[in-house]
């Protein structure tokens, strides 16, 4: 029998960019498809039999059913579609909900759309009460928190518990602004010390101004599709290493932090999320088995958390480890070579799949500036609120 | 750049394509671009539901939460379902004092409303383990922020003030010596 698992066929991706009011949302998209199909070089769209839309918010993208009009804006009608939403997840979701669409047999061939628009057509004190918005209304953001300070809080707890220090996660702020440099649609390439990061003024401590993800406008797009119908229309296929969507794993966690206690430290989704893609993808030592991995850096605190939840070290040793470089470019597991959520931008509907794309990159070896060497096998790690619903994706390219 | 078409009272601007894109640019048609001033507000009527009894004993000095008759689970924030049991849970009052876990001195909020947007920054939101309580409960602690520590004693403050929203008829205070 002939394999479902799920190839990518071609990516694109706009910049991401603090401010494009030069287009609307369905714009952005429809750019973030042209890239895709041009790089698939698929001639016909309409052999494309079913297509994900990934977006988290009709306020900021103030529109409702933005599904249906990314849909009919690219030119993707009269396939399926189904619009999919998990917060900050919501990108991986939607790769994870085409992964289940493939192997399912329902369809040979999935586009997955993902934009936002959280950049400057709002206020970032609007910003900040629209993503208040997706805390619990009654009991966190009616007291004004914010999700900097639910971060902020636990990161707190870890630095209690197992002596994580600022200058840690300041490391994370400067590694991944830095591996922006070489990403040519990253938003915020920058080139800074660890006494910058300190320096920079207090948001929620112990999270400073360098120490929070971006703000983004941007829109991404992957095609998934079996190896038949792969091979069959897209010319480009064949002409690169095969890389294969292995494995998904998904767990969830209460919304609100305090409803987890004692366990406060750490994001207990992930670490099933992570367990369940490895199980799938026969992954025993994830150091050793995973050459890259895209990490989810909302804020610099988080990706210290989450490479200790993914297994790639010891619960309370991410931090130790990353200040000694393990995640860096030249390090064990290089971490977020696209600069992340910190130096590449966060539109969220888009920035589970433009993580995606940067393993697919290192993967058939085009990263350029940014190749991690003979990368086989790498990972995406996104969450929603604040680990309430994780998702773990493994790609890996396969030799004939 | 202002309209150079009097009937079209808004401003736009030329844009360029944005790097990297390679040229030629595929879509120079289009990069006139006009942005406008577009304003939303919306008003609810916000049920809170079957935790309502919570906010309503703020107002006589009570702090309740719900335990699950099961497994002896005691919620706070309250819920009206345990999540592990699956048993309706019943109320019962806490004394409204507890333990300060972790916090963050926030040097700005979301401004979510009235309450809110009153309270002197940085604001310190704590996560409370309530005596008699097994989750953390989120607030505002009105204390000196460079005395607050992990660990430290708080207690329940009531007010009486009229707020835009009923959980500010509490905050956290540090417990007072008796």
């Amino acid at each position: 029998m002939t394999s479902r698992i799920p190839v990518v066929v071609g990516a694109g991706m706009t910049p991401f960019s603090a401010n494009r009011d030069d287009c609307t949302v369905r714009e952005l998209a429809t750019e973030a498809v042209l890239a895709c199909l041009a790089d698939a070089q698929l001639e016909d769209i309409s052999a494309i039999e079913q297509s994900v839309i990934s977006y988290e918010s009709d306020h900021f993208n103030r529109q409702m059913t933005l599904g249906a009009i990314l849909q009919d804006h690219a030119g993707l009608n009269p396939a399926p579609t189904v619009r999919v939403e998990g917060g900050g997840a919501t990108g991986a979701l939607a790769l994870r909900t085409a992964w289940t669409y493939i192997q399912s047999g329902v369809c040979d061939s999935v586009l997955v759309l993902g934009c936002e628009m959280n950049g400057r057509s709002v206020s970032s004190q609007t910003a900040n009460q629209l993503f208040a918005l997706s805390a619990d209304i009654d009991w966190e953001m009616m007291i004004g928190g914010t999700y900097t300070a639910f971060y902020a809080a636990m990161m707190n707890a870890h630095m209690q518990r197992y002596g994580t220090q600022e200058e840690h996660f300041a490391h994370v702020a400067v590694r991944n602004r830095h591996n922006a440099q070489h990403n040519p649609c990253a938003q915020k390439p920058m080139s800074l010390t660890i006494a910058d990061v300190m320096a920079s003024r207090p948001i929620a401590a112990p999270y400073k101004l360098l120490d929070c993800s971006l703000l983004s406008d941007g829109a991404a797009a992957m095609l998934l599709a079996t190896d038949a119908w792969a091979r069959q229309h897209s010319p480009a296929f064949a002409q690169r290493p095969r890389v294969r969507y292995t494995a998904t794993g998904c767990a969830t966690d209460t919304m609100r932090l305090g409803d987890r206690y004692p366990h406060i430290t750490n994001f207990r989704a992930k670490q099933l999320a992570a367990q369940r893609a490895y199980r799938m993808a026969g992954i025993q030592q994830p150091l050793q088995q995973i050459d890259i991995a895209e990490v989810y850096d909302s804020y610099s605190g988080a990706e210290i958390q989450a490479v200790e939840d993914l297994g790639f070290v010891a619960q309370g040793q991410g931090g130790f480890a990353t200040l000694e470089g393990m995640f860096d470019p030249d390090g064990a597991l290089p971490v977020n070579t696209s600069g992340g959520l910190l130096g590449r931008g966060a539109p969220v509907g888009a920035t589970g799949i433009a993580q995606a794309i940067e393993i697919a990159e290192q993967l058939w070896q085009r990263a350029g500036l940014r190749q991690v060497k003979d990368a086989r096998r790498g990972l995406t790690d996104t969450h929603a609120g604040i680990g309430t619903i994780c998702v773990v994706n493994i790609f890996e390219r396969v030799d004939e | 750049m202002t309209a150079d078409n009097p009937q079209f009272p808004f401003a736009y601007r030329s844009v360029q394509q944005p790097a990297p894109l390679p040229a030629p640019d595929p879509w120079a048609d289009f990069r006139q671009v006009a942005v406008i001033d577009l304003a939303f507000t919306q008003h609810y009527q916000h049920s809170l539901g079957k935790l309502s009894r919570f906010f309503l004993e703020l107002g006589h000095g009570r702090f309740m939460v719900t335990s699950c008759p099961e497994c002896g689970q005691v919620f706070a924030p309250p819920r009206s379902l345990c999540p592990q049991c699956h048993q309706i849970t019943v109320w019962q009052a806490l004394a409204g004092t507890g333990t300060l876990k972790t916090y963050t001195l926030m040097h700005f909020s979301n401004g979510a409303n009235a309450d809110v947007q009153a309270l002197a920054l940085p604001i310190i939101l704590a996560y409370v383990l309530m005596d008699g309580a097994s989750t953390l409960f989120p607030h505002i602690l009105k204390a000196d922020a460079a005395s607050v520590h992990a660990g430290m004693r708080v207690q329940v403050a009531y007010s009486q003030d009229a707020t835009a929203h009923p959980i500010h008829q509490m905050y956290f205070i540090p417990l007072e010596d008796v």
